[in-house]
């Protein structure tokens, strides 16, 4: 702290900044600023600096490149606490769903034989180089969840993490469960809440683009078990699930034991 | 208790008429297959022939997210915030309904008066229904499945109209304000009314005895069921969201960004989750799924000393509703023996230790 202000500091590497959008044009924002100083944030404030030192920083983005690996290792180093933002940052995002291809494979799909200037690398979570303290899910992020964060480190406590799916959120709301009644291969009892279950309120079934539960308590395998009997082949739950947690180290096994267990 | 006939004709100018004693809320059809309790406009949507809404009636008292009260940390002050409810009709629930809402009362009122939920239970009309039951029901091994009070008007179906018992003060002015609407009961009525109960009797999937299944559960913890049937959980916390007396709640501070004021609130909880056990050290009293899965089975089946009931009212929703097809009813048949007979009952070596001091399998290292 400086001046009995908060400094704080939003960073992105490969994403679409949805993120830091969401979160720049929420009103709420304003009455931060007499109790924060924003260091770095390009998108609201032109005199940003990635060098200075910063009590929390916000990162979006996935590590998908030699120069964002360096950047993350020295916010770390600035940082009091690192925050990640968004489904990139804290599960790798969309961009990892691929990395059972090879990076080349990938680059020539999107890139042909163009050249650019950075080193690329294979889509990964911030947490996969540096020590991750909180994270605020979801593609994009909740601006409660943003705003539940910050506050509680403003009054100098530490926010809780959700351990919970979305189908308890989807119930608080009242809404039918498409997984149940139309045999959806919804992602809602492996996902974390805290989107008050937006998608299967529109009848949409869960693609859980907040990520697995921590803590080992996303059932993949029960849930693949499921979906087996509802007739889907064990690439098609692996390609869905993979979709947000293509890094998850227990997706793979989980299904495998199913798989194995037969009928 | 009084007793009064609504003939069918009558049946949408009642409903209608009950618009004057607050907002009417009735089962409706949601979506293919599942109902739900709703505000009702047109009274023509409600639904007389549902099976069971996927909301418990509870969400109307024990809001499913509720805001608690407002707090400044540097006036070190609260301020509760109660709502100021408006009177409302609860139209249509079923026997097991209301007895869930008996059993809420005793946790909620009785001893220790949770102020929002008093608050709407005083403000809340109950009008029954009575129920054909489907093959998820099994309210009469609970002896649920006919309530003598915790209504003020219930409606039992006869070919001709509705054979209306009286509870309260407030269903007699309910009746009285709307007399034009009721006639007198008959002996037809009465007959009606007795073979609609018997062949109701009949329809129930299950008759047996589950007098000692509190105990049996209790002594049936090595049961292979548990292992099993816990694997197939997915642990989404459907059967306590749906269930009329699951009443566990957690609580979390939001404050605002003014590093000062903020509020709490409560949502529904459920014992399926892992932070329902966990406590302070990061330890956690039911580490494992499997022990979160017996705890409810535990828990639903334990004795209400006030109703000398189970807490579990038969209703069926936390089967109807598990996307993992698990079967609450048949796990509890297979531990009475009714399934699959057992006797003697294996029993490990071992004297079983439980809770997370002695877990050999508790996975993850931030469990």
């Amino acid at each position: 702290m400086e001046n009995g202000k908060v400094r704080v500091g939003f960073y992105a590497l490969t994403s679409c900044y949805g993120c830091q959008l969401q979160f720049a044009m929420m009103d709420e924002i304003i009455q931060l600023l007499d109790k924060a100083s924003i260091e770095c944030w390009f998108m609201v404030e032109r005199d940003s600096d990635e060098d200075r030192e910063v009590d929390i920083a916000f990162i979006e983005g996935s590590i998908s490149t030699e120069e964002e690996a360096e950047l993350v290792k020295k916010i770390r180093e600035k940082a009091k606490i690192v925050v990640a933002v968004g489904a990139c940052a804290t599960q790798g995002g969309v961009q990892s769903w691929g990395n059972d291809r090879k990076l080349e494979e990938l680059w020539k799909t999107v890139y042909g034989d163009a050249k650019v200037k950075f080193q690329p690398k294979m889509a990964e979570p911030v947490e996969n180089y540096i020590k991750v303290d909180y994270r605020l899910y979801g593609c994009p992020p909740e601006k409660k969840d943003f705003l539940y964060a910050l506050g509680t480190f403003l009054v100098g406590s530490w926010p809780e993490d959700i351990d919970y799916p979305v189908c308890v959120e989807c119930r608080l709301k009242g809404y039918p469960c498409v997984l149940i009644e139309k045999g959806e291969p919804c992602l809602g009892p492996i996902t974390r809440a805290g989107c008050d279950a937006r998608c299967p309120g529109y009848g949409i079934a869960c693609i859980g683009c907040r990520g697995a539960i921590g803590y080992d308590v996303a059932w993949f395998d029960s849930l693949a078990r499921v979906f087996r009997e509802k007739g889907l082949t064990k690439e098609e739950i692996l390609e869905r699930m993979r979709i947000f947690n293509a890094h998850n180290p227990r997706l793979e096994e989980m299904i495998d034991k199913i798989f194995e267990e037969g009928e | 208790m009084r007793y009064v006939k609504l003939p069918k004709e009558n049946t949408y100018m009642f409903l209608e008429r009950l618009k004057d004693w607050g907002d009417l809320y009735a089962p409706v059809k949601i979506s293919e297959k599942f109902y739900d309790f709703r505000e009702v406009d047109d009274v023509r949507d409600v639904e007389f022939h549902y099976n069971r809404t996927i909301m418990p009636p509870k969400k109307f008292f024990f809001l499913p997210r509720e805001k608690l009260f407002e707090f400044s940390i540097s006036k070190a002050e609260y301020r509760e915030t109660i709502e100021d409810v408006k009177p409302f009709v609860l139209f249509g629930l079923h026997a097991c309904d209301i007895f869930g809402l008996k059993i809420l009362d005793t946790v909620y009122l009785d001893e220790f008066p949770d102020k929002y939920y008093k608050v709407r239970r005083e403000k809340g009309i109950i009008i029954g229904i009575s129920c054909m039951p489907d093959e998820y029901c099994f309210c009469n091994l609970r002896e649920t499945d006919f309530a003598d009070d915790g209504f003020d008007l219930f409606l039992h179906e006869l070919p001709d109209g509705w054979l209306v018992r009286v509870g309260t003060p407030v269903g007699h002015r309910i009746v009285d304000k709307n007399i034009k609407l009721f006639e007198e009961v008959t002996t037809e009525d009465i007959c009606a009314f007795r073979s609609f109960e018997n062949k109701r009797e009949k329809a129930f999937k299950y008759h047996e005895d589950w007098g000692n299944l509190r105990y049996l559960l209790e002594l049936e913890m090595e049961h292979p069921m548990w292992e099993e049937q816990a694997n197939l959980c997915l642990a989404c916390g459907n059967c306590n969201t749906t269930c009329p007396t699951c009443r566990c709640y957690e609580v979390r501070d939001v404050p605002n960004l003014d590093g000062d004021t903020g509020y709490r609130e409560r949502r529904w909880d459920s014992c399926q989750l892992r932070s329902h056990g966990l406590v302070a050290g990061n330890h956690n009293f039911r580490p494992t799924k499997k022990d979160r899965f017996m705890n409810r089975y535990l828990c639903k089946n334990s004795y209400n000393e006030t109703l000398g009931l189970s807490f579990c009212v038969g209703c069926g929703r936390c089967t109807y509703f598990c996307p993992a097809g698990i079967s609450f009813v048949e796990n509890l048949r297979r531990i009475l023996g009714t399934k699959e007979p057992k006797c003697p009952p294996e029993i490990s070596e071992e004297i079983p230790k439980r809770g997370f001091a002695y877990t050999a399998d508790a996975r993850g290292e931030d469990l």
